[in-house]
């Protein structure tokens, strides 16, 4: 089948393509090209009079292709395909070819030869469109499902958007309780607020929003199907052990015999085997750490079948239409001796230390030793030259300058700074000077001279080549270092199972970091907050928004339309040798049996259009619509043709 | 080197308040006038105030270099106020040079600046009470209610202490600056023109952009250098501590008059100034520079009524006034020229002076 009527339309665009290119002489060059029922230039073919006069001649002439030849396809392509509807023509029997930039600006002191290439062009747009097919866009269903995964102040926040417009939201948390990592920290900055009250915040929230928010702690997904508009995912809920409410939790936790390093404080301070990681935990009930528990039964005597000690995992079938990743990150963990960490006793990480300030009361006190002088040191774990962290953690500066702030405040500690740059970017250079004010002494240190710990009698001892003091060796004594670590990307399975790619950093990555920040290379599947980069909350819950209202307008309008450019397969001439199973990087296309014969079928809701396994196949069995073996050959064909003076 | 923040804490008394507002840019050491490649000032002092480097401090030099032009202060983004903490580094530095231990007192205490202009003034005025002459009461007679042969001498002898102490001081801070370096003598006669010419005309304030600093400077060291000079050829002229004063013509006179007029100019503005807060160098006022100001207004003033009663022939205003002004006279010089604001005067120049010595001597190595 040929498109035998075809339009062809070359744009002046004011001066831009017509000073250098001879548009005259493109449109006699193809008016008699083979097809072309019509060929007229304009002086703006996007303008309106442009847009009506292709509408006109497609009604009148009747015809059944169009080409034209302007600016880039970025800019007019839409445009011109809506024309084409308007006309009643189908909109992807159209070719847009960009004799602008490719042409007229690109040879721009080579009229004739930008001329003789616009020509070439064009007839390629012909040739295509002469054996271009009517194609229909694919229409998913968009139930308004979704499902979160983490419920740090990230997910909760991208949780609450959605469910307040009524979206039914599964919120799933791998720990026990909901809140991240912001709950660990002390006053975070800008607000000042106590991190857990943030969540706390939050959470109130959370509580008013229990129709439409299903949250899963203590759970974890197991299996991810489907595509866009219908995953199907599988979730565990591992056993909380604590099954209904009690008014004895209290005198349980002081009953259990068992005491272990908590993890909420880093390994500082001990709890339980049954515990809240702080009081005002969500969700309200404790939870029995299984690892440590030895099912004595101490608390089943406090509090009888509140506790179930043979609770078993539970699986959980969720629909979702749209995936949102907010697993967040974690901090970085120095190797043993990087800075004396793990070598000397009162070196320490900077969660470390919030952690020390919300939990001391009257005077700072390490490890039975009042705390009176505190070095930082910075940008650890992040910046490496070599290694794989070679970015700025963003929230390292500000939260160790906050820290220190309230440590001088809270306590009347003494502050001293080892830094490469300080980034305390934004309206936060306010926090930097507010420091300065207050005494903390800064010492720039160059990375090829990292500082040195020592230490001597009961004093950690600093040694930095200070840039400030003219690389001269200064050395500070204090009672504590801390290390301000940087954010690392959390590696997940579930992660995996979407193939969702990582960034150079190793941290989940958006399409584009400027027109579409929150979506990821697999459709449906969205970003929010530290998971993707280092994000402090600002920007995470910022992000976490930015995906609710992504999320929206899927779900809300019910259903997404795609680009039709898909492939599909040819089962003629498809011998089943599965060779393009394994070139689809997104597992869209499969083999199946069809009357004992296997052939390979194409998940259309997944498959990018990306071709490569229609570059595989030996058959040429697949074709990529409105790109197929046949429109690639034609339009060679045709740019290959001479262009007589 | 060792950091000590104690130190940096102790400074805060000598005017060092800013301290840690200073983020290192350099603008200030950018601006100055007077910084050079070799020595570059203020952001270093300001570094090594933070981080309470006292060695290095104790035996810079840089410090008298800065002629407080305020230049610095104009342009610091984060108003550490570099020309102030520089000012405060000479404080010290001269609380460093004295060996007598005065003048850290008279820095860093309130009760010890009272305490030491009282009693000066006080027993000055003891000492004319128990040793003045006659009083004629039917025209004034100056010289025969404070005879000539007892102030005369007692003020040679009084200027003779200070210079020693003044002279102490100023050794033991060629020792500081010198550290290690050993120069032969014959490059301290050769460089005795620098000690001269900077002392006489205090070249490098010139340098500074706002050049009414250097004028109302030079009015008040010309001031009370021509005043020097007259008390000390009274004892041949007497022009000024006589029965029968010299016509206004004299030229001792004339020259008294200058002195007058340029220091009670200089004085006033500069109270003024300290009092608006207007010009940079002005903002910020250690007790100690209205201690000396105020002194010196007060001594200038005091002797200008002694001049005025005598033109008019009072006797008794006129004796009274010139006990007053012997009263104010005698803790100005006591305690500003060794202790304080002026050994400035004698520092400056040394600084210099020791300064090319010591290149020399390192060039020279
Ligand atoms: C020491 C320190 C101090 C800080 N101070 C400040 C500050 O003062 N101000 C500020 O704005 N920011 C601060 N931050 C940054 C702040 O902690 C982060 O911006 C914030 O935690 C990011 O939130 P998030 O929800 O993206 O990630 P997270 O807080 O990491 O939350 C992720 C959640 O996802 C869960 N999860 C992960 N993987 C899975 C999975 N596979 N299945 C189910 N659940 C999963 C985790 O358990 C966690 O609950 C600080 C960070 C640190 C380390
Ligand atoms: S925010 Fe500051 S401490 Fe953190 S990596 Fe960046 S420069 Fe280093
Ligand atoms: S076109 Fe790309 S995404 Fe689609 S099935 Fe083929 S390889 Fe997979
Ligand atoms: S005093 Fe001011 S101008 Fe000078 S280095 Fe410090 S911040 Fe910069
Ligand atoms: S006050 Fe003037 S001379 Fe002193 S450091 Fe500042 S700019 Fe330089």
């Amino acid at each position: 089948m040929v498109n035998d009527k075809i339009g062809v339309y070359v744009c002046h665009c004011g001066g831009n393509i017509s000073d250098v290119v001879d548009v005259y002489k493109v449109v006699k060059a193809v008016q008699n090209f083979p097809n072309v029922a019509v060929a007229k230039e304009f002086m703006f073919m996007c303008s309106d009079q442009g847009q009506q006069m292709i509408e006109d001649d497609i009604k009148e002439l009747g015809l059944n292709g169009v080409v034209v030849a302007s600016c880039s396809p970025h800019l007019h392509e839409t445009t011109f395909r809506k024309v084409l509807a308007r006309a009643g023509l189908n909109p992807f029997l159209f070719e847009h070819i960009n004799i602008r930039e490719h042409a007229a600006w690109a040879h721009k002191h080579d009229p004739e030869g930008a001329t003789e290439k616009a020509i070439r062009l064009v007839r390629s747009g012909i040739a295509k469109v002469s054996k271009a097919r009517a194609l229909e866009s694919i229409r998913i269903d968009m139930p308004p499902q979704i499902l979160i995964i983490g419920a740090g102040i990230a997910g909760i926040r991208s949780a609450l958007d959605l469910a307040k417009l009524g979206i039914e939201v599964h919120l799933v948390e791998q720990l026990p309780f909901v809140g991240g990592r912001i709950a660990q920290g002390y006053g975070a900055y800008p607000s000042g607020k106590i991190g857990t009250e943030l969540i706390d915040e939050l959470v109130e929230e959370l509580k008013k929003e229990k129709s439409n928010i299903h949250l899963y702690t203590n759970a974890e997904v197991v299996s991810i199907e489907g595509f866009i508009g219908n995953f199907e995912v599988e979730i565990q809920i591992n056993p909380r052990y604590v099954v209904k409410e009690c008014d004895k939790f209290d005198e349980a936790i002081e009953k259990c015999p068992i005491e272990v390093l908590d993890e909420f404080n880093y390994g500082m301070t001990k709890r339980k085997a049954i515990y809240y990681p702080y009081p005002n935990a969500y969700p309200e009930l404790p939870a029995i750490d299984m690892n440590a528990c030895n099912k004595c039964g101490e608390c089943v005597n406090v509090c009888g079948d509140a506790i179930d000690l043979d609770q078993k995992p539970e699986r959980k079938k969720i629909k979702a239409s749209i995936i949102t990743f907010a697993t967040g990150f974690d901090p970085y963990e120095p190797k043993e001796g990087e800075y004396g960490y793990k070598q000397f006793d009162n070196v320490v990480t900077l969660p470390q230390f919030e952690r020390l300030l919300a939990l001391s009361n009257g005077k700072l006190e390490y490890k039975g030793k009042e705390i009176k002088d505190v070095a930082f040191i910075y940008c650890v774990g992040s910046r490496e030259r070599e290694g794989e962290h070679k970015y700025c953690s963003r929230y390292c500066c500000t939260a160790t300058i906050n820290a220190a702030l309230a440590a001088n405040q809270k306590f009347g500690v003494r502050t001293f700074h080892v830094y490469r740059d300080i980034r305390t970017y934004g309206k936060y250079e306010t926090y930097y000077e507010e420091a300065s004010k207050n005494g903390a002494v800064f010492l720039k240190f160059s990375p090829d001279e990292p500082p040195e710990i020592t230490q001597s009698g009961d004093k950690l001892i600093v040694k930095v080549k200070d840039q400030l003091t003219f690389g001269e060796e200064i050395e500070i004594p204090v009672d504590m270092v801390v290390l301000s670590v940087g954010m690392v990307p959390r590696k997940t399975e579930v992660v995996s199972m979407l193939r969702v790619p990582y960034s150079m950093d190793g941290f989940l990555q958006e399409v584009h970091p400027k027109l579409r920040p929150v979506e990821t290379a697999i459709g449906g599947v969205l970003i929010a907050g530290a998971c993707q980069a280092p994000k402090d909350t600002v920007e995470a819950t910022a992000s976490a928004s930015a995906t609710a209202a992504k999320a929206s307008t899927y779900l809300l309008r019910g259903y997404t339309e795609l680009d039709p450019f898909i492939v599909e397969v040819d089962a003629e001439k498809c011998t089943g040798c599965g060779d393009c199973v394994e070139e689809c990087m997104f597992g869209s296309i499969e083999l199946k049996d069809v009357n004992g014969e296997k052939k390979a079928f194409v998940i259309e809701a997944t498959c990018r259009g990306c071709g490569a396994c229609a570059g595989i196949c030996p058959e040429e069995a697949i074709n990529l619509r409105g790109y197929t073996y046949d429109q690639l050959r034609a339009q060679i064909d045709a740019m290959l043709e001479e262009v007589e003076e | 080197m060792r950091l000590n923040v104690d130190f940096t804490a102790k400074l805060k008394k000598f005017g060092a308040e800013t301290t840690y507002e200073c983020f290192n840019c350099g603008n200030c050491t950018a601006i100055c006038p007077l910084s050079t490649n070799e020595e570059q000032f203020p952001r270093k002092f300001i570094r090594y105030l933070q981080l309470g480097l006292e060695s290095k401090i104790r035996s810079s030099v840089e410090p008298w270099l800065c002629y407080y032009c305020g230049e610095c202060q104009q342009t610091c983004p984060r108003q550490a106020n570099p020309g102030e903490l520089m000012m405060s580094v000479r404080r010290y530095l001269t609380t460093v040079y004295d060996w007598t231990g005065l003048s850290k007192r008279l820095y860093t205490s309130t009760t010890w600046k009272f305490l030491s202009v009282g009693i000066l003034f006080f027993a000055t005025l003891f000492i004319v009470y128990l040793l003045h002459g006659p009083i004629v009461t039917d025209h004034t007679e100056l010289e025969t209610f404070a005879p000539a042969e007892i102030v005369h001498p007692a003020g040679y002898v009084f200027g003779t202490i200070l210079a020693v102490i003044l002279l102490g001081n100023v050794y033991r801070m060629h020792k500081f600056i010198m550290g290690d370096t050993k120069a032969p003598f014959s490059l301290y006669i050769q460089e005795l023109g620098t000690l001269i010419k900077h002392f006489a005309i205090q070249a490098r304030l010139r340098l500074c952009e706002n050049k009414s600093l250097w004028l109302k400077h030079w009015l008040l060291m010309t001031g009370y250098t021509a005043a020097f000079i007259l008390v000390q050829v009274d004892i041949l002229t007497f022009w000024s501590l006589t029965n029968n004063p010299p016509p206004a013509w004299h030229p001792a006179k004339i020259l008294w008059t200058y002195a007058t007029v340029a220091m009670l100019y200089a004085t006033t503005v500069a109270i003024i100034g300290r009092l608006k807060k207007e010009e940079p160098i002005h903002q910020y006022s250690h007790s100690t520079d209205w201690m000396f100001l105020i002194l010196l207004w007060l001594t200038v003033f005091t002797g200008f009524l002694v001049r005025i009663f005598m033109q008019f022939d009072l006797p008794l205003p006129t004796y009274y006034a010139f006990a007053i002004h012997l009263a104010f006279t005698v803790p100005l010089l006591g305690l500003e020229v060794p202790f304080t604001k002026w050994s400035h005067l004698a520092y400056r120049p040394f600084a210099l002076y020791f300064l090319n010595v010591k290149r020399r001597a390192l060039e020279g190595e």
